[in-house]
C-alpha cells in the first residue's frame, strides 16, 4: 500500500518537473546525439574523404590554369542543421558571459563537414575525377511560423564544378 | 516543378571546362520562395529536441534550388544559349516561415 501511493507520488512530481527538465534532458539528449553524428562523420571521412584533386586543379581557384578536361557539371549540395532547444537555451544563458559556444561549434563543424563530403560523392557519384571553385555559403533558415518558436536551423551550400578526364 | 527538365552545360567558373564559349549572352536569373508545410514543420520541431541534422529541412532546399535551377536554365533556353557559366547561389529569409532561394549566372553559347 504505501509502495502504491510512493510511486504514484513519485509519478506526479516526475510529470511537474518535467516542463523544467525538458530543457536539461534536451541539452543531454543532443550532445549525446550530436557526438555520435560527429563520430560516423569522423568514420566516414576516413573511409571516402580524400578529396577529388590534382595538382593541375586548384581546388578553390576560381581560374584553371591548364584545361585537361572532356566535360563537366555543376554540383551543389546543402544541410540544414541545428542545436537541440536545450542547447539553445543554454547557450542564451552562456552569451551574458560571452566565450566559446562549445555546442554551436560542434554543430557548425559537423554541418559543414558533412556538406563537403556530401559533395565529394555527388562528384564521384557523377564520375568526375576533380573539383575547382569550391564554395561554402553559410544561411540562416527560419520556417517558424512565429517568434515564439525559436526553431532555427543554419543551412550549408556547397558548389563546385565538377570536372571530367 | 516544371516536367522537362533541360540539360546544359553548367558552371561556376569564368568558363566551361573542356569547351570554347562563342558568345555571351547576359544574365539570368531564377528563382523561388517556398512556404514549410505545417505537418512536415511540427515533425522538424521534434527533431530539434535532439538537433543535429534537419532532414525536412535539408530535403525542402534541395528541391527548391533544383526549381531555381531548372527556371534560370528555362530562361538561358529561351535566350538561345547552350550553357551558363559562374552560377552563384543566394538564399535570404524574406518573410517570418518563408524563405527564398536564387541563383543567377551568365547565359552563354559554347562549342
Amino acid at each position: 500500500m504505501s509502495e502504491d501511493s510512493s510511486f504514484i507520488i513519485v509519478l506526479v512530481l516526475l510529470f511537474s518537473l518535467l516542463p523544467i527538465l525538458l530543457p536539461f534532458l534536451s541539452w543531454a539528449i543532443g550532445r549525446w546525439y550530436q557526438g555520435r553524428l560527429m563520430d560516423a562523420l569522423v568514420l566516414n571521412e576516413k573511409q571516402n574523404g580524400v578529396m577529388l584533386q590534382n595538382d593541375q586543379h586548384l581546388s578553390t581557384a576560381s581560374s584553371m590554369t591548364t584545361m585537361a578536361a572532356a566535360s563537366s557539371t555543376l554540383l551543389h549540395v546543402s544541410i540544414c542543421v541545428g542545436p537541440s532547444m536545450g542547447q539553445i537555451f543554454f547557450m542564451w544563458f552562456k552569451s551574458l558571459f560571452g566565450g566559446r559556444l562549445h555546442s554551436y561549434d560542434v554543430v557548425l563543424d559537423f554541418g559543414r563537414r558533412e556538406a563537403l563530403l556530401r559533395l565529394n560523392q555527388q562528384a564521384k557519384d557523377l564520375g568526375c575525377s576533380s573539383m575547382v571553385n569550391i564554395r561554402i555559403e553559410t544561411s540562416t533558415v527560419s520556417f517558424a511560423k512565429n517568434n515564439k518558436n525559436k526553431t532555427s536551423s543554419v543551412e550549408f551550400l556547397a558548389f563546385a564544378t565538377g570536372i571530367r578526364q | 516543378m516544371e516536367p522537362t527538365s533541360i540539360s546544359m552545360y553548367m558552371s561556376n567558373v569564368e568558363t566551361i571546362p573542356g569547351m570554347t564559349i562563342a558568345k555571351s549572352l547576359g544574365l539570368v536569373t531564377g528563382s523561388t520562395v517556398r512556404a514549410k508545410h505545417i505537418g512536415k514543420d511540427i515533425f522538424a520541431g521534434f527533431k530539434n529536441f535532439v538537433g543535429g541534422e534537419l532532414k525536412q529541412y535539408t530535403d525542402l532546399l534541395n528541391e527548391s534550388r533544383n526549381e531555381a535551377l531548372q527556371r534560370m536554365m528555362m530562361q538561358a533556353s529561351s535566350m538561345g544559349a547552350n550553357g551558363i557559366v559562374n552560377v552563384r547561389f543566394a538564399t535570404s529569409n524574406v518573410a517570418a516561415g518563408a524563405s527564398e532561394l536564387f541563383c543567377y549566372g551568365t547565359a552563354v553559347i559554347v562549342q
